[in-house]
């Protein structure tokens, strides 16, 4: 770059001398906000667990008070599935790549790794997000037909309609993500191909 | 006695002390808003503090701050991106896009700086880290250590960049003198 045209040049005097807003702080300072930062990500998970820990504790109530040994297995099925969730949830969120990493990683393996790290992600709903919650629902669903209350009319009828909807939902959720996981793909690709021109 | 090797906080002071500018730079390359700007320029130093941690001298002190902070930033971009939705753009697309050229760029350097500043702001995260490494000044080998680009490719954005950068900005340059 040494046959740089004057523009360029200008460019980047422009560019290098821009006003700077003097945000400067001082390593204490770093040192505290990265420990409030860590706090704040506990909390953010933490929060997280105990929503999900509290639907949990919500269906177990129920299982105690469930008459029927069917939809108590459907129940704990159900309870399994979510505890898998909250645990693949918690499993995923920490592999999030550490400052020293980024220090020995180049862009391009940086972004690569988190483009492959969200794909795979995306990409495995069924196994992690979707699947350990269908054994519980299909069990439930099998109770609650078993059951059969007197009381509700066209019971058959709602009981379709709940389920084909619940279907078209988990479908809708996995064509979604199963979208993202090919756009994230086709970006991979443009970074490999950049890579195997070396 | 060999002398005892620098510590986290002395490799941080050093890093803030040579590259706070550029860091600042970097990070409105980065992002537009001024509010999220700070916050992202915080969290750059946050992840090179902590990332000196582990600094064991592979590359040099150079490479390693701007990995950092390219590697936060673009984590950034890829988290902003799934809030808005927002379309980027690589440089062989803005090679072909016929080119605005506007007289005054040249006269009005806060006008010229905020267009170039929309420029690198519109281009993909790798792409963005070449046009950032060559404004700063980065010699070609550099920018393909910190972008993990091979040298061939590194000079063919290049050219890109020296491309597009001329047909934006050369023509008013001209205007304005």
């Amino acid at each position: 770059m040494a046959n740089e045209s004057p523009p360029n040049d200008r460019l980047k005097s422009l560019w290098q001398n821009q006003p700077s807003e003097g945000i400067r702080m001082s390593v204490d300072e770093i040192r505290h906000r990265a420990g409030k930062f860590q706090k704040k990500i506990y909390r953010r998970n933490a929060r997280e667990y105990v929503a999900g820990l509290a639907a949990v504790v919500f269906i177990a109530f129920e299982f105690w008070r469930m008459p029927d040994a069917l939809t108590r297995v459907g129940m704990g099925l159900m309870i399994a599935g979510m505890l898998y969730l909250i645990w693949q949830l918690h499993r995923k969120g920490s592999a999030r790549s550490l400052p020293a990493e980024m220090g020995l990683a180049s862009g391009l393996d940086f972004f690569r790794r988190e483009l492959e790290r969200q794909r795979d992600l995306v990409g495995s709903v069924w196994s992690w997000y979707l699947g350990p919650l269908i054994p519980g629902w299909v069990v439930l669903m099998v109770a609650l037909a078993r059951i059969n209350p007197g009381h509700l009319r066209h019971f058959g009828l709602t009981f379709a309609a709940f389920n084909l909807f619940a279907a078209f939902a988990f479908v809708f959720v996995w064509k979604l993500n199963q979208r993202a996981a090919r756009r994230l793909q086709r970006r991979i690709d443009e970074l490999n191909a950049l890579e195997g021109q070396r | 006695m060999p002398a005892p090797p620098p510590t986290q906080d002395e490799l941080y002071r050093e890093a803030a002390d040579t590259y706070d500018a550029a860091l600042e730079r970097l990070a409105r390359a980065y992002e537009a808003d001024a509010e999220v700007r700070r916050d992202l320029l915080q969290d750059i130093h946050i992840a090179l503090w902590r990332s000196f941690e582990g600094f064991d001298g592979r590359c040099s002190l150079r490479t390693w701050v701007y990995r950092v902070a390219h590697n936060t930033a673009a984590s950034h971009v890829i988290r902003e991106r799934r809030n808005k939705s927002q379309t980027l753009v690589g440089l062989e697309e803005l090679e072909s896009v016929p080119a605005h050229r506007d007289g005054e760029l040249a006269a009005d350097r806060r006008y010229a700086l905020e267009r170039l500043l929309e420029l690198v702001q519109s281009l993909k995260p790798l792409d963005r880290q070449v046009i950032l490494s060559y404004l700063e000044g980065l010699d070609a080998g550099s920018i393909g250590e910190i972008t993990g680009i091979s040298p061939g490719n590194v000079a063919t954005k290049i050219h890109r960049i020296k491309n597009v950068l001329a047909r934006r900005f050369q023509e008013g340059g001209r205007h304005g003198e």
